[in-house]
């Protein structure tokens, strides 16, 4: 008696992965905004609070579902070039997650990420007073060189966003799909009959993960220094 | 003696370029010593960061060597010194020198002064403190002095 007037929906991204990604969008505004303040405080905080998503995230994708796999969504060459001839297409994309060419998007921007946190915890001021909790570790010049690199590589992460937006914009737009439902809710639309293999996500690995990368980010606040 | 037109006019663009490059090369000697005067600040400002950085990083690792942090407060005190006699007039932004100097420098010269005279003075008891040897003195005086340079980059210096 399946005959409920709900549409049918399918799990596509697990919850986790959903408040990585928003908690994401958050704390990178967040950590423009109190940069420019020169709230250096909180700006490391948030610093520490992405490195902590960042790390889960890494986690996830050798111990989540299979959405958030990357062994799931970063393809070759020929699956990319595959995609791209199939761009211009007003049908969407028939497998769920990441498609070929979205999935090296994902390894450009949490590259873009990594470098951007790596850069500034080695960071300090000009004047020597404001620094990451790395500095110690190097030069006040080569502090000053990681400074100008976290710079530079917001840059290249704003382009990233940027494309990403677009991409979505592309979908909803061209191919009359929309990406950022199934990113709030979780689900998509079920075709008719149609059967999806549950997404196998454990939130007892979740909580293991965001455990595994709240230490770490804790231990790099610290400097290594207990 | 019979000159073509043409030659006249060489000769002319000849000697009118002598002239500009006889013209540039006096205001490039001119602008020197404003230039000077703003490479030398700006070495000086970066041996204070680099000195900053060395008393920070004791108070993050928790122990002060006394010797150092002498070094670097004494480093801060004798070059806040020299800062105050290398802002010349005619060596902000406008003599074409790369500088964050903003004219509120030599507009508001008093202040200016003002403020790296109590530099100066936060440096001074900065060393002081630091032959002491104690974490939290050197900690809070370290925010003393990061305060005053604090304070006179926000009304002086342009922020980017």
């Amino acid at each position: 008696m399946n005959r409920s007037a709900a549409p049918a929906t399918a799990r596509i991204w697990d919850p986790t992965i959903r408040l990585f990604h928003w908690l994401l969008v958050a704390l990178l505004a967040f950590s423009w905004w109190s940069g420019e303040q020169h709230d250096m405080e909180r700006h490391r905080l948030s610093g520490y609070a992405i490195l902590t998503l960042l790390v889960f995230r890494l986690f996830w994708g050798f111990a989540g579902p299979r959405t958030a796999r990357f062994a799931s969504f970063v393809r070759g060459p020929r699956a990319v070039f595959a995609y791209v001839r199939e761009l211009g297409s007003r049908k969407g994309h028939a497998a769920d997650g990441h498609n070929p060419l979205g999935g090296w998007s994902v390894v450009a921007l949490l590259a873009a990420i990594a470098l951007m946190v790596g850069a500034g915890l080695f960071a300090s001021d000009v004047d020597g007073i404001e620094s990451g909790p790395l500095a110690t570790y190097v030069s006040f010049e080569q502090s000053e060189a990681a400074a100008s690199l976290h710079e530079a590589v917001f840059n290249v992460l704003l382009a990233l966003t940027a494309v990403h937006i677009l991409a979505v914009l592309f979908y909803l737009v061209w191919k009359r799909q929309n990406l950022v439902r199934p990113m709030l809710t979780g689900r998509r639309l079920a075709e008719e009959g149609e059967t999806v293999a549950d997404l196998g996500w454990s939130p007892i690995r979740a909580l293991v993960g965001l455990v595994l990368a709240g230490v770490l980010a804790w231990a790099v606040s610290k400097g290594f220094r207990f | 003696m019979t000159m073509t037109l043409s030659k006249t006019i060489s000769l002319a663009a000849l000697g009118l370029s002598a002239t500009l490059v006889a013209v540039t090369g006096t205001m490039a000697l001119a602008a020197s010593p404003a230039a000077t005067a703003v490479a030398t600040r700006q070495a000086n400002f970066k041996k204070m960061g680099a000195a900053m950085k060395v008393l920070k990083d004791q108070i993050s690792s928790g122990t002060i060597s006394r010797p150092q942090a002498v070094a670097a407060a004494k480093t801060l005190a004798a070059t806040g010194r020299a800062q105050a006699g290398l802002f010349p007039n005619g060596s902000g932004a406008s003599s074409g020198a790369k500088t964050d100097a903003l004219p509120a420098v030599w507009s508001n010269r008093s202040a200016f002064d003002g403020q790296i005279k109590a530099f100066v003075a936060q440096a001074d008891k900065m060393v002081a403190v630091a032959g002491s040897g104690d974490l939290d003195a050197v900690t809070a005086q370290f925010k003393a002095v990061g305060g005053s340079c604090a304070s006179c980059h926000k009304q002086f210096r342009a922020d980017n």
